[in-house]
């Protein structure tokens, strides 16, 4: 019993970890409407900072969140007006796809030509302490990242649905050209969109960073995850993307320990083919507009 | 054997992807391919035109689904690594390669069918999503079944040297091999550009609906295209399994070698025949290079420099170098024109044939949308050679009506009945079963396959009757002239107005030689002019011996032309009759105008 607590537990926590990763990509592609391959990416140009913020100034990995997150709302937004915004009429969303692709591959090198193949440890400060609740066993630092990530999915929430700027957002996701109309600047909103969906990663990168080594490609062992949760709690939803993390986290950490560790990913994998084929919608959708289904 | 294959090319058709004398150009180059490592004989330089050849030939097989079906597939590794995997695992049992890549095809294509068959409904993004997640997949597979796979430690082939084995001491082989199966890969893609499935496939990337109805069985014709797409890359697989000598999984099914055999199919030039050839003579040298020369200096900057070369020929050359080369070598679109010339004066039948009996029945038609009840038992039937006027407010169901008369949706209840050629009637239910026994219709809003020419998209339709594409370029090319289309045939459609698109539309169903025609709504937003000359066609049209139901708000046409017209609101048929009677009707009346009117005039 205690086993399965401690299963349980971690899973939880695996879906947090997964949950604050993928908000981020959620909001992108979720309103921009467009699959960021570089989203892992932007997590590892994030988690590079905070070790060398951390290294270097010798600050709590914490604390640089304040620095990080507004450092990757201006690699979103940059991203969104030089690379995307000009494909936004493109022919067809293949082209987008190859720009963040080889987006994706010329930042991995290029932390390969800056930091070497080797990983970088960033100073934990405290946050690999474990704790223990009843009978199971957690990290600090994930605990963190379960009360952020839930903090960050209130947040964004909140955002969208009281502020000016959220129903802004919300309204150019439901329909561009009406909004256009409206008078929303629209590549205003999708540069704004980009910025946050970056930012949140580099929100996530502060907690991430002490309890995961960084290396060029640590990016490419969570975005194809962030992908399947994002399909699975239903396109552009946050809640659906919480709700989804903890669901492949679930599913990762008993498959892992009950299965086999080698076939976690099997079993993942499947489990978003599966919701991609008989329920594209999403678990979690909030939207019946599913532009990616033929009727 | 390259001469053959390429020199029966059509010569005639201006427009054919693949003329004569690029034909001869292409044979050259290839040639010269060949000849030049051959010559120079050194074994680097062999090396890197064997890896040349082997994603040459990897890249035109992915440009089969990925450039020409739309079906932008970054899973294709799985096909190579099954064939890796089944010649290496046969071989160490004594069989020789040559028949391990028979042996790998036809798994692979049992796997391409059977991964594709259910991933086809997602657009864009999430079918590559769903590709890269069946290659994780089988990559942890293979890193799993140890016993069959050797798991992460790999497989090693025996050594055993000479033709029979596919491995050589020599590069000279390898390479003949190599060259002979991009010549393969080369050769499929051709045939399949410049046939009636090239056509189909392209149709059906543009505008799935649009090539339903023209009668392409969409799934079908991917499928196809996702099996030979398959094969080949594992043909490939199998022998670059024996050039390698070692495989694992990691290596085989991998992501970056997916992304890197489309990324070269998209700068060459996506969805030409050989586009994907360039990009790999183009980038294989450079990063060949590039590892040798850079690779030891910085770790990491050829990578570097290969993703901004992506991102930038995304975003300042999306067609790729082909693109490029067509114009620079003076292939630029033809000049355009001004689009008012209107439909060609059609010489009138002497007589209209007399009238006949059914030939087309909806029977008690009930649809819901949710809490909406679309249509409310309608019935109506569609006389031979009769055009029937299908008129309402809007919101009334007509188009819902439509799309139940040409197996676009199924009706809650009801069904339609057709009678065949040959008297007997018929149930059909999908869009495919409606063309086939000549049911042709037009959409509201117009469907054109835009990145093909005006001729192209009229033979879509044309395909239906004839097989051979030179047939269904005539058929195409008599139906544009007719259509008043003739000075376009070669212009993109994208770029004709929204009258000429409408025309395109009508010429498209019609290259199809319907029995019976579903137009909806062909009249809206044209000038006065062209409606005067579209009912005059579409009565020549019913002279043909053709029977037609329209939809439309051009009272004119409808008075004009219709022998009965049908009138539904709210889902419901509320009159019926002749046109001159109908447009009387109170009932017809208040449902466009409201209660009001009726009560000021009464």
């Amino acid at each position: 019993m205690d086993t399965f607590l401690q299963v349980l537990a971690s899973g939880l926590m695996l879906g947090a970890l997964f949950a604050i990763v993928s908000i981020g990509l959620t909001l992108i592609f979720g309103i921009v409407k467009v699959v960021n391959f570089a989203h892992g990416e932007f997590l590892m140009i994030g988690m590079y900072l905070v070790y060398l913020i951390t290294a270097k100034l010798g600050l709590h990995p914490l604390v640089t969140v304040v620095a990080v997150a507004p450092l990757l709302f201006l690699v979103g937004v940059a991203t969104q007006r030089f690379i995307i915004q000009p494909l936004m009429s493109a022919r067809d969303d293949h082209i987008q796809i190859f720009a963040t692709v080889g987006l994706s591959t010329a930042l991995i090198n290029l932390a390969l030509l800056i930091f070497g193949a080797d990983i970088a440890n960033t100073p934990p400060g405290g946050l690999r302490m474990p704790i223990q609740i009843g009978p199971v066993r957690v990290l600090l630092g994930q605990m963190i990242i379960l009360l952020a990530s839930a903090a960050l999915v209130v947040g964004l929430r909140m955002f969208l649905q009281r502020t000016q700027t959220g129903r802004a957002i919300r309204a150019v996701a439901q329909n561009r050209a009406a909004a256009q109309l409206m008078g929303i600047n629209v590549n205003r909103i999708y540069m704004l969109t980009f910025g946050i969906g970056a930012a949140c990663v580099g929100f996530a990168a502060a907690m991430v960073a002490p309890l995961y080594p960084t290396s060029p490609t640590i990016g490419t062992y969570f975005v194809l995850t962030a992908f399947v949760v994002v399909v699975l709690g239903g396109l552009g939803s946050i809640g659906g993307a919480f709700a989804g993390a903890m669901i492949i986290g679930l599913i990762d950490s008993f498959a892992g320990f009950y299965i086999g560790s080698d076939l976690r990913e099997v079993a993942v994998f499947g489990v978003f083919l599966l919701i991609l084929i008989l329920k594209p919608s999403g678990l979690f959708s909030e939207r019946l507009n599913l532009s990616h289904v033929s009727p | 054997m390259t001469d053959t294959t390429l020199d029966n090319t059509v010569p005639a058709a201006r427009t054919s992807p693949f003329p004569l004398k690029k034909a001869a150009a292409l044979g050259a180059l290839l040639l010269a391919l060949l000849a030049a490592p051959i010559a120079i004989g050194d074994q680097f330089i062999s090396h890197i035109f064997i890896t040349i050849f082997i994603f040459a030939g990897l890249s035109t097989a992915w440009n089969i689904v990925g450039g020409y079906a739309g079906q932008l597939s970054l899973g294709h590794a799985i096909f190579y690594g099954i064939g890796a995997y089944a010649g290496v695992m046969l071989m160490n049992m004594g069989i020789s390669p040559w028949l391990g890549m028979f042996a790998g095809a036809a798994v692979s294509v049992v796997v391409a069918v059977a991964i594709s068959y259910p991933c086809f409904r997602l657009r864009g993004p999430f079918f590559s999503l769903a590709t890269i997640a069946f290659l994780e997949v089988f990559r942890v597979l293979a890193l799993h079944l140890r016993e069959f796979t050797g798991g992460a430690t790999g497989l090693m082939i025996p050594l055993k040297f000479g033709w029979e084995w596919m491995v050589f001491r020599d590069r000279t082989p390898a390479l003949l091999i190599a060259f002979g199966l991009l010549v393969v890969a080369l050769a499929v893609a051709w045939w399949i550009r410049s046939h009636r499935l090239g056509f189909y496939l392209v149709a059906t990337r543009e505008r799935q609906s649009a090539a339903q109805a023209a009668g392409v069985n969409t799934v079908k014709v991917r499928l196809i295209a996702v099996s030979a797409s398959a094969a080949l890359t594992a043909f490939i697989g199998t022998f670059h399994a024996m050039y390698l000598t070692f495989i694992e999984p990691a290596a085989m099914f991998s992501l970056t070698m997916s992304i890197q055999i489309a990324m070269f199919a998209l700068i060459g030039g996506l969805g030409t025949v050989i586009g994907p050839l360039v990009g790999a003579l183009f980038l294989v040298p450079l990063s060949e290079l590039a590892r040798g020369w850079l690779g030891a200096q910085a770790l990491g900057l050829h990578g570097f420099v290969y993703g901004v070369v992506l991102v930038l020929v995304v975003l300042f050359m999306p067609n790729g170098l082909m693109g490029i080369l067509s114009r620079y070598l003076g292939n630029a679109t033809p000049q355009r024109g001004t689009q008012s010339a209107s439909v060609a004066a059609t010489p009138r039948a002497a007589e209209r044939p007399p009238i006949g009996n059914d030939i087309l029945i909806a029977d008690h038609l009930d649809k819901h949308f949710a809490g909406l009840h679309v249509t409310n038992d309608v019935s109506f039937s569609l006389k031979e050679g009769e055009i029937l006027g299908l008129i309402g407010p809007n919101g009334a169901g007509k188009t819902t009506v439509f799309n139940m008369l040409s197996g676009f949706l199924k009706p809650d209840s009801g069904s339609v009945k057709v009678r065949t050629e040959d008297g007997s009637w018929q149930a059909p239910l999908t869009p495919g079963d409606f063309a086939a026994i000549g049911v042709g219709r037009t959409f509201q809003i117009v469907q054109p396959f835009a990145a093909m020419t005006v001729e192209e998209n009229i033979m879509v339709g044309a395909f239906h009757r004839y097989r051979d594409v030179n047939d269904a370029r005539e058929a195409a090319r008599e139906t544009a002239f007719r259509m008043g289309l003739g000075p376009w045939l070669h212009a993109e459609a994208r770029g004709l107005t929204i009258g000429g698109l409408k025309r395109l539309e009508v010429a498209r169903v019609m290259a199809m030689k319907p029995r019976i025609l579903l137009l909806d709504e062909v009249m809206a937003g044209i000038n006065q002019t062209d409606v005067r000359r579209a009912i005059d066609l579409m009565l020549s049209i019913r002279d043909s011996g053709v029977s037609i139901i329209a939809i439309e708000h051009v009272m004119q046409a409808v008075m004009s032309l219709s022998d009965r017209v049908v009138v539904l609101n709210s889902g419901q048929i509320i009159a019926e009759g002749k046109p001159q009677n109908v447009v009387r009707d109170p009932h017809v009346i208040e449902a466009y105008l409201g209660k009001e009117f009726t009560h000021a005039q009464a």
